[in-house]
């Protein structure tokens, strides 16, 4: 841009500083917060009395932090299921339908080996397979977009995309309208979990908390230190020089999206099957499904750190629960929650920008050196 | 039958506005992923000033004028700042996604308003796509400016140097895409489907992304390709005609999202690319030297 006799241009930083990633996170999020005082303001709401809303539910309120604790787990599985490709420069946007696979492969598995009155097999053995089940089908339904990548190079963003919308129908027909796996007693949802198969609590909270804390800990340890998270981050980073560097960017693109996959499924696991007083596929299940997008989100603001995400997920989790509580306490529109996401995303493209690149003023003219042309003679 | 047909044809129009402006912008070298935010955010404008004012030229108006917008930030980002465009693209999507859920919210249900009439019992958006899609073919292939928009998406280099602005050009044609894809939207939720819900365009948009993809850059096999998604569409809302009492309606819906996946696979083997993939803008998604 230039002005008078000056220009105005951003520069790429080659090496951010140190500390950077966390301040521009910071950046993002409380912009987003300020913005979102603009939607309260629109609906004839104070923005304090809003705010301290969302937060003393979210965090303060004994039922709303336990159903902060509940969602943050569920984040953090959408969360890392998007890292993991992301790390290797692929969109996993199938979050949504990797957490329907998951949910209906967790369900089936009562339904085919559980007999209720005997309690056979045991009720640990039969939620091991539903966990398990939940992740091979997560995995199962994230492969598919992975092994067309990796095969024909087909575009992962529509792949996952279609299949949300066909995992979406599929769920449907599994719990509505007289489906497999419809409840005996509610139209529109599935069958309720025998008590024995729900997970046993420690403080309110399942064992799935130490799954996605033990994942968090393992996905950074394989990035930081692992050969394998090498060769994703190289790919990630620049696709032609890793497979210059013997790296199969076939195998790179199947793998990120299984182990993406999987934890997505896990998480399809939580939110239906594990979550105190849910224990079904409830009929607004698309809300759940859409809500993994936070993850997304979450995985970019954290810049691709695994441990660095859990606090934001415990945010966003809270933000979004507290916004829908504050919706009913201040008669705001609906879809506060859905907003956040989106002033989120926003800031986080600007505070992207910030931390890619640098803004330069300078008199013009004088620009030149440090940008050589490529391919010129000795350099 | 007759029904089905019109009603499949207002689908067609819709996919085929959306894909067309993301072809153009593609043809300039602008990898534009978030079409589906475009079609929300156009779509909830439109209806809000529509049943505000009860005039559908003005929700029109203002969905374009929507569309410019957000056409214009993903430039400013992908050309201007030479951004990653998918990245600038996703938010694009999410941000309108969120948004619009908050905006619309308060005007949710049915328009009440008439329908938009038709033409000669045709619905008017899609004679008006068809004619689009001629405009576009000849601007782009028989047009000087049109030379100019497909060097700058093949060699943006080679542009440069033989002095056409291509900055100036991509802004344009992804301006366009954006009023567009805004434009479509406006035509569901006004035409199409006048009752307004949250994320009422159900991945539409990234079908669009795949009918261009599927067209190989040319507007009439987007045409093609636009009118039997279309018609499989509607097919799949009321399967009762073709073959009732087959299969759960919802297994129905699904038909058109996994119809899709192998056409994208087909499209995407190496056997294909040879022989028909030279078409593809060579320097989509990169940002101009």
């Amino acid at each position: 841009m230039r002005l008078g006799r000056h220009e105005v241009v951003l520069e790429p930083r080659p090496a951010p500083p140190a500390g950077y990633a966390v301040l521009t996170a910071a950046v993002a999020i409380l912009a987003a917060l300020a913005l979102a005082s603009a939607l309260f303001l629109s609906a004839d709401a104070s923005p304090a009395a809003a705010y301290r809303a969302i937060f003393s539910y979210a965090f303060l309120n004994p039922h709303g932090l336990a159903a902060t604790v509940q969602r943050s787990i569920y984040l953090l599985f959408c969360t890392y299921a998007f890292l993991v490709p992301f790390r290797a420069g692929l969109w996993n946007i199938g979050l949504p339908g990797q957490v329907y696979a998951g949910g209906l492969a967790a369900f089936a598995v009562p339904l085919l080996v559980w007999r209720e009155p005997t309690g056979a097999p045991s009720p640990a053995l039969v939620i091991g397979l539903m966990v398990a089940a939940a992740a091979v089908a997560g995995a199962t339904t994230g492969g598919i977009a992975g092994i067309l990548r990796a095969r024909f190079q087909v575009n992962e963003i529509l792949v996952t995309m279609m299949l949300n919308s066909i995992l979406f129908w599929v769920v449907a027909y599994m719990v509505k309208e007289g489906g497999p796996f419809m409840g005996a007693t509610a139209e529109g949802e599935s069958f309720t979990l025998p008590a024995p198969l729900r997970p046993p609590l420690w403080w309110g909270v399942p064992f799935t908390a130490v799954v996605a804390l033990g994942a968090a800990a393992l996905l950074d340890l394989l990035f930081a230190r692992a050969a394998l998270g090498y060769r994703i981050r190289a790919f990630g980073a620049s696709p032609a020089a890793a497979r210059y560097g013997g790296i199969s960017p076939a195998a790179i693109s199947l793998l990120v999206f299984l182990i993406g996959g999987a934890l997505a499924g896990v998480a399809g696991y939580h939110t239906f099957a594990a979550i105190p007083g849910v224990h079904k596929i409830p009929g607004n299940y698309g809300y759940y499904g859409d809500l993994g997008f936070y993850g997304m989100i979450s995985a970019l603001i954290a810049r691709g750190s695994a441990l660095g995400a859990i606090p934001i997920a415990v945010l966003f989790g809270g933000l979004s629960l507290g916004a829908r509580f504050a919706q009913g306490a201040l008669r705001l529109p609906f879809g506060v929650d859905y907003a956040l996401l989106g002033l989120l995303m926003m800031t986080f493209i600007g505070s992207h920008v910030l931390h890619a690149f640098r803004v330069v003023w300078r008199r013009r003219g004088t620009a030149v050196a440090d940008a050589a042309p490529t391919g010129a003679p000795g350099t | 039958m007759w029904e089905l047909a019109v009603r499949s044809l207002e689908v067609s129009a819709i996919l085929l506005l959306a894909a067309l402006g993301e072809l153009i912008g593609q043809r300039s070298g602008v990898l534009n992923v978030g079409i589906e935010g475009l079609m929300l955010f156009g779509g909830t404008v439109a209806f809000m000033v529509t049943q505000a004012t009860e005039q559908f030229p003005l929700g029109f108006a203002a969905a374009l004028a929507t569309g410019a917008l957000l056409g214009g930030a993903h430039a400013f980002f992908s050309i201007t700042l030479r951004g990653d465009q998918v990245v600038s693209g996703m938010g694009l999507w999410v941000l309108s996604f969120g948004l619009t859920t908050f905006l619309g919210s308060p005007y949710a249900g049915p328009l009440g308003l008439g329908r938009i009439g038709g033409l000669a019992g045709l619905p008017p958006f899609f004679l008006f796509g068809v004619l689009l899609v001629a405009a576009v073919w000849f601007l782009l292939f028989r047009t000087g400016p049109g030379l100019a928009i497909r060097s700058a998406g093949e060699n943006p280099a080679a542009a440069l140097a033989a002095g056409i602005p291509v900055a100036a050009i991509r802004y344009v044609c992804v301006v366009t895409g954006g009023v567009l894809g805004a434009l479509a939207g406006a035509v569901y939720t006004l035409s199409y489907n006048p009752v307004w819900n949250y994320n009422f365009i159900m991945g539409w948009g990234f079908v669009s992304l795949a009918l261009v993809f599927f067209s190989m850059w040319n507007p009439w096999i987007l045409l093609a390709g636009a009118s039997l998604f279309g018609l499989m569409w509607q097919l799949s809302l009321s399967p009762e005609l073709v073959l009732p009492g087959i299969l759960s309606r919802y297994v129905w819906r699904t038909l058109p999202f996994a119809i899709t996946i192998p056409i994208l696979v087909v499209i995407s083997t190496p056997w294909f690319r040879a022989r028909w993939g030279l078409a593809k803008p060579e320097a989509l998604g990169q940002p101009d030297t």
